[in-house]
Order: structure tokens, then C-alpha cells, then sequence
């Protein structure tokens, strides 16, 4: 035997071995994912001896190729290894002859999914026919759990850039008390000083969105390399999308703007001489 | 002296120091959660693992238990050999898998578990009896179960296994009697399951042929070390997946571990922005206060004691901040945690957000020094203010 491995592959249990080919038996052809591959240094044209168990691996197969498993990233964290097989090979295998675990349908143009899987459950025993958006809903409900964590966190961050955004332009309006102060008592109208303020806030939003949308691409990019790399995948963990860049760079400028306005407001609402008394 | 002069000054500014408070309240709430978040998950888990005792979990080679629809062959033999090794106190073999109950022309999908009602590591009887021992005509239901099937105790349940959709049958059927209600250990929300005997099961099930199992709990002796234990059953059973409740809660953490980095990062920015926010504070209020602070060196006051008092100043608004945090935090984690338990599939007593004392404390420990090290600054640039020329300039 050279290598022997144990695991799953594609929710059964097989256990594959490289082991010499002995007797007559007539080898399988399999389909082996990429990953699988690598970790058994396996390459086309290789026979291997496969089983259900441990102890009963005795069932020849021939790798015919070597493919690399559409990402999803309903089972990433899963690690689990994939080998393809043709139907009837891997049925003999199980020792269930003529059984599968599921039919994909597809129907004629025009045909209703939901109609057509009522019409089947209602002659059915034994098997339960869902339409393919059904399905992809359920499987979707992990990442709409997530969504709603990163949402929730999301509004936490908000809340405190805001908190921090106004007390910075609190600090700042106090700096200026007297610069305002000289400037009323010279004639210049609240409403520049206020506008001159907001204008300060909203600038001080756009560079910090700037800097924030060049962090989150670096970030972002981090990301991706450490779990592609991680998960061995194709998947993309980390997505600026332009949607997702307009509203963070709106909302930044929004609360830029209300910072701005309301410490502005502070400073145009004190008398001229009481902001010189400082 | 320090801390009555530092709360003097903040109050000096009340808006200012008020939505610093607010600042600090949100982002000491954030480091809280991260902190419970980091490992509240792995905390949880392992509690739900130990919760009847069982230390250990043997599963077929390469899977955990309930991870796919692989089984142990030989379950009888395996469970004999174990209940006589010595180290070992009780054995659970346990077996779960798809089953239906026919109600008047309909069938409906339940989930089903085979089990030792004598070694059980898997339910908490609730109401009514448990099975009882080599139990061939009872059943026990979650309450999802008994609300699905309209059953009470003492009622009868038709179950069918293994579907013929040629034959439009079922290859198995079993009419049992309710004994009581539990509560699955490890079942989801809503979860409607099902318990029999474990021949029962099986016979249900198709996995009578090869006496079948879907994995054992073993549970060692008081006072002897599981590990060893785990290594000499390893040894020994080569062909299956032995693991300890550390062994199990690891590759819990491998699976989750986006959260842990997530709380990692999350955290570590709050503790940023926390540094930030006192710091930044502290530098323009010390600037501003400058003549003062040359005028109390001019009098005599030691730069000690101006350091003091501005590191002071960092400390309370940390102290503060930390407290409303801590509310707040406790708050936001059962939000949290109410949208992060609502994952398909995840049993229903997990925690992602586990509130200890040793993450209170631990957050508590993280913020005084983030506020002591954001008042260093400040007190330093108040320390080093030359006095004669600050006094000159705040005169002219």
C-alpha cells in the first residue's frame, strides 16, 4: 500500500487507498476533485481501491480526470473531499442498487416549478418534490443569519463614528471660539461661519471616506487572500461593490454634514463676546 | 487629589465629556461583545457536549458524530468491548436518521433516534416516563414531535421507515406507545424528533443489517484522564473516529472560526477607536489648559502631579465609559445572539455570546489600560510645557 486516507467524499462515507492492482476485477473510471488530488498525490490514469468502510475497501477505480468542484460557500468550512462517480458505479458500490438520493427536473418551457412540484407531491410516496427556488432559499438562510449579524454590527460602527465624529468637530469648533468670535465682532453673518463649519466637517467626511474606502480595499483584499487561502478556494469572502461603496461615502457625508451642523450651531448661538471669554 | 481634580475638569465640559461618555459606552460595548463572541461559542459547545457526562465520541473513521449518514458496523460487539475496559463507566451507542409518521393518509418527515434508554446521552425526559429498558412498543417525543402528530402521552404512533416509492410503501412499520415528552439535547429549534429503543430504530431504519449505529458516547471514570484513554481506544479501533469533547470542540472552532477572527478584528478596532477617542480628548483639553497648567507648575505643583491628574482624566472617562459599555454590551450581545442562534441546523441550546465574570474582568483589565496608555500623551505634552513662556503668551 502506498497511501492510505480515510474520509468523506460528498456526504457518504468512502474510503479510498492506493494500493498495486491485483486480480482480474475491472476497475471503475472516477472523477476526483482537485483538492483530493493533491493530498493523495493522485493523477489521471491511477488506480486506486475504494470502499464504504475501512475495513471493506476491496472495489477498484481508475482516476479519468481530475476537476476542480464548483465554490460554495454553503460547505466551505466543511472541508469535505469530492470524488464523482457514475451512478450505477457508486450505487453497486453502496450496495443499493437503483436508489438515488435526489432528481434534478427540468421542465418545458412555460411550466410552473410550484405547479408542477404540487401536481408531484400530491401522487407522491416517498419523495418530496421542491421547486429550485425553494430550495435555494433554504440554503441561503446561513448567509441571511450572517447578513443580519453584519448589518447589526454595521449600526453599531455607525453609532460610534458618529459619537466620534461629533466630538471631534465639538473640539475643533472650541479651538476657533475666538477666531469666531473676531470674525462676528468684525461683521462676517452666522450663516458663513456655519456654512465655513459644515464645510470643514463635510470635507474632513470625504477624506475620511477616502482613506476608509482605500483601508477596506486592503483590507478586503487581505481577507480574500487569507481564507482563499485558508479554505483552499475560489470563493470571493470579500466584495466592495459599487453599491455598497455609494452608501458608505453617502452616509459618511451625512454624518459629516450633521456633526458639522451641530456643532456649528453651538458656535453661531453663542454671542460674539461670550465665545472671546472663552 | 488626582481623580477629585481630573473629575473637576471633565465636568468643566459637560456636553464635550457626556459625548465622549456616549463614544466610549458604544465602543467598550463592542469590545465586550467581541470578547464573549470569541469564545462564548466554543464555552457553549462544550457544555452542550458535556451536559449528561459523556466525555467522548466515537463516530465512523473521518466524520463527527451526525455529520453525514455514515454508520458503525457491529454496534452490539463495539458496545460490549467498551462497557468492559475499566477506565469506562457508560456506553450510549446512539442512531439518527430520516422517519416518517402516518396520520390518516398522510405521511410526515420526522427525524429519528435510536437509543439505549439505560445509557443515554442524548435527552432530558420533561414529562411523563422515559423508555423503558429493552422498551419494543414506546416512544418519546420533543415537543415539536407531539405538536406535529396532535399526541399526548399513552397515545399511539404509527412510524414508517424506508420508503418504496415503487411500491408506494413503506419496507417498515412500528406502532408505538408515547411514554413521555424530552427534550433533545442537540436538536434545532422547532425540531420535530423521535425516540425508540435502539433494535427499534434500526429495524425502522434498515440498519438492523450490520447492527448499525450512527456513533457511541463513552463516558470514563471519574478521576481518570480522558486523553490517555482516547489514545488507547484510537489505538485500538484504527477503522473508527475517536475524539475527546476537546478533540470535538477544536474542529467546532475550525469550523467556526470566521467568528473568532471577527471578534479578533472587531475587537481590536474598538480598542483603537476607544485609544483614539480618549486621547484626542485629553490633547485638546490639555492644550487649551496650558496657562493653567504653567500657572500650578509656577506655583509649585510637581509634574507628577500634573501627570497624574491628566492620566486620571483618561482613567474615569475609561471607568465610566466602561460601565455604561458593559450595560449596553450585555445588551447588544442577547440581540446578537438572537440573530446569530437563528442558523439553520444549529442545536437550540448554543450560545455564540456566553457572559462569564472572566470576560467582564478581561474587558474591564483591556480598558483601564487602554485608558491609562491614552493619557500618557496628554500628560506628557502637559508635563513638558515650558512655564515662563506659556505664562507670557497666555498674558498676551
Amino acid at each position: 500500500m502506498a497511501y492510505r486516507m480515510v474520509g468523506i467524499v460528498g456526504g457518504i462515507q468512502l474510503t479510498l487507498m492506493l494500493a498495486p492492482v491485483l486480480g482480474a476485477q475491472v476497475a471503475v473510471p472516477i472523477a476526483v476533485e482537485r483538492r483530493l488530488a493533491g493530498r493523495m498525490h493522485l493523477a489521471v490514469g491511477d488506480t486506486i481501491t475504494i470502499g464504504t468502510a475501512p475495513d471493506s475497501v476491496n472495489s477498484k477505480a481508475v482516476i479519468s480526470s481530475i476537476y476542480e468542484p464548483a465554490p460554495d460557500p454553503a460547505s466551505v468550512t466543511r472541508q469535505d473531499l469530492h470524488l464523482r462517480m457514475h451512478l450505477p458505479d457508486l450505487a453497486q458500490l453502496l450496495g443499493a442498487p437503483d436508489r438515488v438520493d435526489r432528481f434534478g427536473v427540468k421542465l418545458k418551457p412555460g411550466v410552473s416549478a410550484e405547479g408542477a412540484a404540487a401536481e408531484l407531491n400530491q401522487l407522491a410516496f416517498g419523495f418530496r418534490a421542491h421547486p429550485s427556488r425553494v430550495i435555494a432559499s433554504g440554503s441561503s438562510q446561513t448567509f441571511r443569519v450572517v447578513s443580519r449579524f453584519h448589518r447589526a454590527i454595521a449600526v453599531i460602527s455607525i453609532v460610534a463614528s458618529a459619537v466620534f465624529l461629533l466630538c471631534i468637530m465639538l473640539l475643533k469648533v472650541e479651538e476657533r471660539k475666538p477666531d469666531a468670535a473676531v470674525m462676528r465682532l468684525v461683521g462676517v453673518r452666522g450663516r458663513i461661519i456655519f456654512g465655513a463649519v459644515v464645510l470643514e466637517a463635510v470635507l474632513v467626511a470625504l477624506v475620511g471616506s477616502g482613506l476608509g474606502v482605500l483601508l477596506a480595499a486592503l483590507a478586503g483584499s487581505l481577507t480574500n487572500l487569507y481564507y482563499r487561502r485558508l479554505f483552499d478556494t475560489r470563493l470571493v469572502f470579500s466584495l466592495i461593490t459599487p453599491d455598497v461603496l455609494i452608501f458608505s461615502v453617502a452616509l459618511s457625508l451625512l454624518l459629516g454634514i450633521g456633526a458639522g451642523a451641530v456643532a456649528a450651531l453651538r458656535l453661531v448661538r453663542t454671542p460674539p463676546l461670550v465665545l472671546w471669554r472663552r | 487629589m488626582a481623580f477629585a481634580w481630573a473629575l473637576r475638569n471633565l465636568s468643566r465640559h459637560r456636553l464635550r465629556s457626556a459625548l465622549v461618555l456616549l463614544g466610549l459606552a458604544v465602543t467598550s460595548a463592542m469590545l465586550l461583545d467581541m470578547i464573549l463572541l470569541s469564545g462564548g461559542l466554543e464555552r457553549s459547545f462544550e457544555q452542550l457536549l458535556l451536559g449528561r457526562g459523556y466525555q467522548v465520541r466515537i463516530s465512523p473513521r473521518g466524520t463527527l458524530p451526525f455529520d453525514t449518514e455514515a454508520t458503525i458496523p457491529n454496534a452490539t460487539r463495539l458496545v460490549t468491548t467498551l462497557r468492559e475496559d475499566s477506565s469506562v463507566v457508560s456506553v450510549a451507542p446512539l442512531l439518527g436518521g430520516s422517519i416518517y409518521a402516518r396520520m390518516s393518509d398522510s405521511l410526515l418527515t420526522l427525524f429519528g433516534y435510536g437509543v439505549d434508554p439505560m445509557s443515554q446521552a442524548l435527552y432530558q425526559v420533561t414529562q411523563g416516563e422515559d423508555l423503558l429498558p429493552a422498551d419494543r412498543n414506546g416512544i418519546i417525543l420533543s415537543a415539536p414531535a407531539a405538536r406535529l402528530l396532535h399526541a399526548g402521552i399513552g397515545d399511539t404512533v404509527r412510524l414508517v421507515g424506508v420508503l418504496d416509492p415503487q411500491m408506494a410503501q413503506g419496507r417498515a412499520e412500528a406502532v408505538l406507545v408515547v411514554r413521555g415528552f424530552v427534550r433533545w439535547l442537540y436538536d434545532y429549534e422547532g425540531q420535530p424528533s423521535v425516540g425508540a429503543w435502539l433494535p427499534v430504530m434500526q429495524a425502522l431504519t434498515a440498519r438492523s443489517i450490520g447492527d448499525r449505529v450512527s456513533f457511541i458516547a463513552v463516558r470514563i471514570r471519574d478521576g481518570v484522564a480522558v486523553d490517555p484513554v482516547v489514545e488507547r481506544l484510537r489505538r485500538g479501533l484504527p477503522t473508527l473516529e475517536i475524539n475527546s469533547v476537546g478533540d470535538m470542540v477544536a474542529h467546532f472552532r475550525d469550523r467556526m472560526v470566521y467568528f473568532h477572527q471577527l471578534s479578533l478584528i472587531l475587537g481590536t478596532i474598538s480598542l483603537i477607536v476607544t485609544l483614539l477617542l480618549v486621547t484626542t480628548l485629553l490633547t485638546i483639553t490639555v492644550n487649551e489648559r496650558l496657562g493653567e497648567i504653567a500657572t500650578l507648575r509656577a506655583i509649585g505643583v510637581s509634574r507628577r502631579r500634573i501627570v497624574e491628574g491628566v492620566v486620571a482624566e483618561g482613567v474615569l472617562l475609561t471607568l465610566v465609559g466602561g460601565v455604561l459599555g458593559t450595560a449596553l454590551g450585555l445588551a447588544t450581545a442577547r440581540y446578537l445572539d438572537a440573530i446569530l442562534t437563528s442558523f439553520p441546523g444549529l442545536p437550540a441550546s448554543i450560545s455564540f455570546f456566553v457572559p462569564r465574570a472572566s470576560g467582564l474582568l478581561l474587558a474591564g483589565g483591556v480598558l483601564l489600560v487602554a485608558g491609562t496608555f491614552a493619557g500618557t500623551y496628554p500628560a506628557w505634552l502637559a508635563a513638558r510645557a515650558p512655564i515662563a513662556a506659556t505664562l507670557r503668551a497666555e498674558a498676551t
